[in-house]
């Protein structure tokens, strides 16, 4: 064998398959062929996903009260007239929903709350908060953030704590829920679970207290000043002291702003003593302690009594949208399958000739 | 010596003259900064960020300057160490010639000095090998016949050796100390570019003599950069320096050409704009309509500063457009431009890789001057090449030869085996009679003489002593190959030219005696006469005139001769492809040539128009010639297997036999003799349609293109246009090369403008090089200068098929796909944030956190797109290779069409109407989580966008064919990347961060089922639409792209199955 004498030119690309362009690939093809199949497969698979979610989402009960107090529709109009326009609402004006059930609410059974026209996602409001403030920073528990403006600073000029639009507008309604077991009995209070209603993370991670002076967190909050709209500062939220501060189960859900403008949140749980399968058969009254106006901006305010599933609370959107989509699939697979066949066959005629 | 640079002897313009310091680089250590980021603010993507940022910077925006700024930063921070290196490089290279050591005359001395402290006037002494330090007016040499021999390789390519002429009263001083004392003024037009254009006189003032005045020419100056060659040293005084000198002027770049695909893309970035300028528009004022109840405008729970209570209404209006500007700024990436020229630069490494082109003769790939134009190669709709050097590689070798219509071979068939230098030859017509012998040796003789070619000094060059009788083997060498040919194939009918000694040539003869003729004068080969001349004095005394020279150049000035014969016998060898050559000669006596000598001496001496004078005088001598025969020479013909315009020098025939080889048949359709047109129609039987060709040359289209007084100026050029437009191949011969980038001009600016592509490899086309959209220069024998000034070089023209029907191809379907998904996915992006603002009280509130922002462009979504604008391969090469129809497929700007575009476009809102209004039908209201709590804002956009980054992603999948383990990787890997990230980034409390919205949402979002479940289905929703275009697409109007690929596939089957069957056989056989 003779090789050649002259030695390769300096500059002799490469010969791999990269630089050749010749990189062994799969070419997959969009054929008909492949599609098909996987059309009405997909359709099948969504129909029956679908069934499953549809019927799960409709095996949720839900039972809702406007409470807002549209003149005339209840005892409530009358908080709601009394505290129109009016900011910091006056306190205490109660009124009371009741409702009595046939049969049993499946439990578990959850308490929410659901404001509408509430925009917790404008803006200037998801910005107007510290988090650094509420996690318990010394440093800026006393110097919040400029974002928090106009609710950075009393009057006075004492940083406010927890500053911020959105720690200013707690919802501050409250709720209590009684049971009459036989007709014309007493009412029983029927024990709320109020913790676990916000994201674990946040209550023992995200949300810390400023370090207690001498075991009190009154003077870790000394200098500085409640939120204008507070009856109460914020170490005072809660008699109890694991539940008190910044690290209020209520304060951390109300802290995570809604994405819409019309948004629910959790208020309780209902799992304990004999409630614990769901609310029996009866007569029901909530209690209402109505403080929060929303009147002034076009709002409602709703109570909801739900049950959730493994997919949640009540939501029918998705399997709607999953016996939809199948059914879709499978109706364009038998268009494609009757346009292939016809064209296979002008094809074929093609070639003949 | 006084040097004074006039224009002209009367305006003497008092000169400052330049030091010898060149400087090519563009930024000094101290203007670097603000100098670069000027001009990289002056690109109008550049710009357009760098505002965004500043109004993030200044007013009080929704998301976080550094989502622009970073990103902007990286772009101009590379693109700044990209240039500041080359810069770096280009000061290196300077300062390595302005420091490197001249020898010069100072004081009867000689002496060392830095290149750069050559002043004008200096005399310098440049010895064998070395490179002139500036341009030079040669003074002497240490060959007593005043030439040296330059090598101007560096300047303009041309590796052959040239002489120049020192100046004849100068050329005795050979030492220092007489150069000292030469007293002389240099006379020279301002700096000019062009290469081989110089006018000059010196004065030289001998003691008590009057002065004597010499015309200096371009063959007295010695340029910068060339070097010289098989000369011990020379002298010379130095005129042009640093930047004026004609290398240094010849720097300049060139102007820059722009891709198609860029100006759509720059078309498509102005509607985005206006995209993005309606939307922040309608927003604002939205906005401020939703605004009018005042509890919407400051609820009790969200109340406004006092100072942004007191602000003026229209300012707060501006600032809320700008604001709404700068959350859907990210339609238009930043990243694009990135991504673009990184796809291009590194894309066009597999040219430069790529075996297939790679030339084993020379050891020359395909070179990429500029890879702005790489997807350009696949739009060409034109391609006007020039026949003489490129369809032909210029390997030329001497056929026959003609005298008085006897035809010569020059070698003879011995025993069926060919001896190439035996002196003999063979006679094909009748022998000769006296007379004929007589012309016949004359004719060798005015072969022999009247060229330009250099004997390359064996002796010298390369130190080996060879004895004295192996002269024949001496190396020629020219600037033209035919002329080697031709002295070649001479040398073997008898006649060596064996050397130019003191003006003085020298020829063996056949009786092995040495003749030598005096060389009077030259009138040298240039491309608008087509002819050279040569006047020399034979030892009897007696002075001849040759003229060799292109058919139609010499029988015009032909009176005597056997022209009928000739002719016909170089119209036969034309048609056979060969390049012709006539050869005819004019004795005259002394008297006559005085004549000439003065005629030709004023002319060379004038100051002002030099070269028009000279043609005057060369087309007064060369008249009144005796035809004596013509030669052949074979080009070996190269396969061209493409659609092409022949632009060539050629005469007709040869053109004709070109066009032969590239179609089919040809016949004459009508003649037109007023403009000397003619039509060839080209019938192809194989389809219906017929192919017309058109055949037309430069005198011809000289008239058409000149404007007429009458007004009708423009008719025969349209009428040439249309009759053009429908020829699938024309072909224009005898062009001057002004002439070319006419043509290539012509079509340009034609109604459709069509892309164009020339194709060259000699001086001559690189006007047409510059002017055609795409420029590819051939890397070939005949120098470099093509393939410098193109965009693309390739060592062989056969290459050309490669390079566009598949790279070309490749990079087309490639930056298109880039182009339009890049606009695909941020629309896919920005529009769910533009919906969000509905359902946010216009609060410009972003829907995804800053890193999503950020990095969504950067990082998630980057590299599978860059990967597929790299590595995609729709069909493979070797199907692009077999069929060129394919082309077709992408031919005018396909892949970019506003229909396309629109399409792309309305998948993205299509897509980004499923994400948005899936995911708000999914959370509004209700709970997703086991543990009835529920969700925020940032879990809503983080769900949007993880179905985004998903379904971009997919469809990037779908539009893949080309799937190596780096596609899987890079795709695969940022949907995992951006998994691990997200758990990553909403897994930790980040201390640098002042906010921790992102804490657990991902987290959170994932362990809801319905998310899961949503998500699924929201990603299959948004891409079943494309999928069922593309189904429908293939299966009903399949494009031949899609033909073959569906054949392809099938083919591999069946191949397999045939592979099979023969196996059976051969197994049944055995």
């Amino acid at each position: 064998m003779a090789w050649s004498a002259t030695s390769p030119g300096a500059n002799q690309p490469d010969n791999t398959a990269f630089t050749q362009q010749r990189l062994p690939a799969w070419q997959p093809l969009l054929s008909a062929g492949i599609v098909l199949p996987l059309f009405f497969c997909v359709g099948l698979a969504f129909i029956g996903l679908g069934l499953g979610l549809y019927y799960t989402s409709n095996g949720i009960k839900e039972l809702e009260y406007d409470y807002t107090g549209d003149p005339g529709t209840g005892n409530c109009s009358v908080c709601a007239a009394a505290g129109e326009r009016v900011a910091p609402p006056p306190a205490n004006c109660t009124c009371q929903w009741c409702f009595s059930l046939s049969e049993l609410f499946q439990g578990p059974v959850f308490l929410y709350y659901e404001l509408s026209n509430f925009y917790q996602n404008n803006r200037r409001y998801v910005v107007s908060r510290d988090d650094a403030q509420l996690s318990g920073l010394a440093s800026a528990l006393r110097h919040p953030t400029n974002e928090c403006a106009p609710y950075q600073r009393s009057p006075a000029g004492v940083p406010i704590a927890p500053c911020g639009a959105i720690a200013n507008s707690l919802f501050n309604d409250s709720f209590k829920l009684l049971h009459q077991r036989l007709p014309g009995g007493a009412y029983v209070e029927v024990p709320l679970d109020r913790t676990g209603i916000a994201w674990w993370t946040d209550y023992h991670v995200k949300f810390h207290n400023p370090e207690p002076i001498n075991g009190s967190l009154k003077l870790a909050f000394y200098g500085t000043a409640k939120p204008p709209n507070w009856p109460r500062p914020a170490y005072d939220l809660s008699p109890d002291p694991n539940n008190t501060g910044f690290v209020n189960q209520d304060f951390v859900v109300w802290m995570r702003t809604a994405a819409l403008p019309t948004f629910r949140k959790l208020y309780a749980r209902i799992r304990h003593g004999n409630y614990s399968a769901g609310l029996p058969r009866g007569a029901y009254c909530v209690n209402i302690t109505y403080n929060y106006p929303v009147l002034a901006f076009d709002g409602h305010k709703r109570l909801i009594f739900s049950s959730i599933s493994w997919m949640g609370g009540k939501n029918p959107f998705l399997g709607v949208a999953y016996l939809t989509f199948g059914s879709l699939c499978i109706v364009t697979g038998f268009v494609m399958l009757v346009v292939y066949i016809r064209h296979q066959d002008e094809n074929g005629e093609d070639e003949d000739e | 010596i006084d040097i004074s640079l006039n224009l002209c002897a009367e305006a003497y313009i008092p000169q400052k003259y330049p030091d010898n310091r060149i400087v090519s680089s563009k930024y000094t250590f101290w203007n670097f900064i603000p100098k670069n980021l000027f001009e990289q603010f002056r690109r109008i993507a550049n710009f357009y960020f760098l505002i965004i940022f500043l109004v993030q910077l200044i007013i009080d925006t929704p998301t976080s300057p550094v989502t622009s700024g970073l990103p902007l930063f990286f772009v101009i921070a590379v693109t700044a160490i990209k240039q500041g290196y080359e810069d770096w490089l280009r000061h290196k290279a300077d300062n390595a010639m302005n420091q490197c050591p001249v020898h010069f005359i100072q004081h009867g001395k000689l002496v060392r000095k830095q290149s750069r402290n050559l002043r004008v006037g200096d005399v310098v002494m440049v010895n064998d090998g070395e490179t002139f330090p500036c341009d030079l007016i040669f003074l002497s040499s240490s060959r007593e016949d005043g030439t040296c021999y330059v090598t101007t390789a560096s300047l303009d390519g041309e590796s052959s050796h040239k002489t120049y002429y020192a100046v004849q009263e100068t050329k005795g001083f050979q030492t220092e100390e007489e150069i000292d004392n030469l007293h002389a003024t240099v006379e020279c037009e301002q700096p000019q570019p062009d290469l081989y254009k110089f006018v000059g006189r010196i004065h030289v003032y001998q003691e008590r003599n009057e002065p004597v005045v010499r015309s200096l020419g371009s063959e007295n100056l010695l340029l910068r950069g060339a070097s010289l060659k098989n000369t011990e040293k020379i002298f010379g005084v130095a005129i042009y320096t640093g930047m004026e000198t004609k290398m240094a002027l010849n720097y300049q770049s060139k102007s820059q050409k722009r891709s198609v695909v860029e100006k759509s893309m720059n078309v498509f970035l102005v509607v985005y704009l206006c995209i993005l300028i309606s939307k922040a528009l309608i927003n604002t004022i939205l906005k401020y309509v939703w605004q009018s109840d005042p509890f919407r405008d400051e609820p009790w729970f969200n109340q406004k500063t006092e100072s942004e209570r007191q602000r003026n209404l229209f300012l707060k209006a501006f600032t809320d457009f700008l604001a709404f500007m700068v959350l859907f700024n990210y339609i238009i990436p930043v990243s694009m431009y990135v991504t673009v020229e990184m796809q291009k630069f590194l894309g066009s490494y597999f040219l430069t890789w790529d075996e297939d082109m790679f030339d084993e003769e020379t050891g020359e790939g395909p070179l990429v001057n500029t890879s702005d134009l790489n997807e350009e190669l696949g739009q060409v709709e034109y391609i006007f090449t020039d026949k003489t050097g490129t369809l032909t590689e210029n390997n030329m070798e001497f056929i026959e030869c003609c005298i008085e219509g006897n035809v010569y071979v020059p070698h003879v068939i011995c025993n069926g085996q060919i001896l190439p230098n035996s002196g003999g030859i063979d006679m094909i017509d009748s022998s000769p009679g006296v007379s004929g012998k007589e012309r016949e040796e004359l004719f060798f003789r005015a072969l022999c003489l009247c060229h330009t070619v250099q004997v390359k000094d064996d002796v010298l060059v390369d130190g080996q002593k060879k004895s004295p009788d192996s002269s024949r083997s001496c190396i020629y060498i020219s600037s033209s190959p035919d002329e080697v040919a031709l002295v070649e194939g001479i040398q073997r009918l008898g006649f060596t030219y064996l050397r130019l000694k003191d003006n003085h040539m020298e020829i063996l003869n056949r009786d092995n005696d040495i003749e030598r003729y005096e060389l009077l004068d030259t009138l040298s080969f240039d491309s608008v006469r087509r002819r050279m001349s040569v006047i020399v004095k034979s030892a009897s005394g007696d002075i001849y005139l040759f003229c060799k020279g292109a058919d139609s150049a010499i029988f015009p000035r032909v009176s005597e001769g056997k022209i009928d014969q000739v002719r016909s016998r170089v119209e036969r060898n034309a048609v056979e492809g060969l390049r012709t050559l006539c050869v005819a000669y004019k004795k005259c006596t002394q008297e006559e040539y005085d004549e000439i000598h003065e005629l030709l001496h004023s002319a060379k001496v004038a100051l002002q128009e030099r070269e028009k004078k000279l043609a005057e005088a060369y087309d007064q001598i060369e008249t009144n010639l005796i035809l004596l025969g013509a030669t052949a020479v074979e080009d070996r013909l190269q396969k061209a297997g493409i659609k092409v315009w022949v632009l060539t020098g050629d005469k007709m025939e040869t053109a004709t036999t070109l066009f032969k080889l590239l179609k089919t048949s040809l016949r004459v359709l009508s003649k037109d003799e007023d403009l000397a047109f003619i039509f060839y129609v080209s019938c192809r039987l194989s389809n219906d349609l017929q192919d017309f060709g058109l055949i037309i040359d430069g005198a011809a289209l000289s008239l058409i293109m000149k404007p007429r007084q009458t007004g009708s100026s423009g008719n025969y050029r349209e009428l040439f246009l249309e009759i053009c437009r429908n020829c699938s191949a024309v072909l224009c011969c005898r062009m001057a090369p002004l002439q070319k980038a006419q043509i290539v001009k012509l079509i340009k600016l034609s109604k459709e403008h069509p892309i164009t592509l020339a194709i060259g490899d000699g001086a001559n086309d690189v006007s047409m090089i510059l002017e055609a959209h795409v420029g590819i220069g051939i890397i070939g024998k005949e120098g470099r200068q093509a393939a410098r000034n193109s965009d693309y070089a390739i060592p062989k023209f056969k290459h050309l098929k490669k390079m566009i029907l598949v790279h070309g191809h490749f990079y087309y379907i490639r930056i298109s796909e880039l182009v339009q998904y890049f606009f695909y996915k941020n629309v896919c992006f920005i529009f769910p944030q533009f919906l969000y603002q509905f359902f946010c009280g216009f609060s410009q509130q972003p829907l995804y956190d800053t890193a999503y922002l950020t990095l969504y462009n950067i990082s998630f979504t980057s590299l599978p797109i860059l990967m597929y604008s790299l590595m995609e391969q729709h069909v493979t090469s070797d199907m692009l290779k077999r069929d060129p129809s394919l082309y077709r497929d992408i031919a005018k700007n396909a892949l970019l069409r506003w229909r396309v575009f629109l399409y792309w476009t309305f998948l993205g809102v299509f897509d980004a109407l499923v994400f948005f209004f899936g995911a708000y039908l999914m959370l509004e209201n209700t709970t997703v989580t086991i543990n009835g709590q529920v969700f925020g804002n940032w879990t809503f956009g983080t769900l949007v966008f993880t179905v985004l980054v998903f379904t971009v992603t997919l469809k990037l999948a779908l539009d893949t064919h080309y799937w190596t383990w780096i596609n899987h990787f890079v795709i695969w890997g940022s949907l995992i990347f951006y998994i691990i990230f997200s758990l990553l980034w909403g897994g930790i409390i980040w201390p640098f961060l002042s906010y921790q919205r992102m804490y657990f949402v991902f987290i959170q979002m994932l362990s809801s089922g319905p998310a899961w479940l949503g998500i699924i289905l929201l990603i299959i929703v948004s891409l079943l639409p494309d999928i069922l275009k593309k189904v429908l697409c293939r299966q009903l109007w399949p494009t031949a792209t899609e033909r073959t690929q569906t054949k392809h596939q099938c083919l591999s089957v069946e191949q397999s199955t045939i592979f099979m069957l023969s196996q059976t056989s051969s197994s049944l056989s055995f």
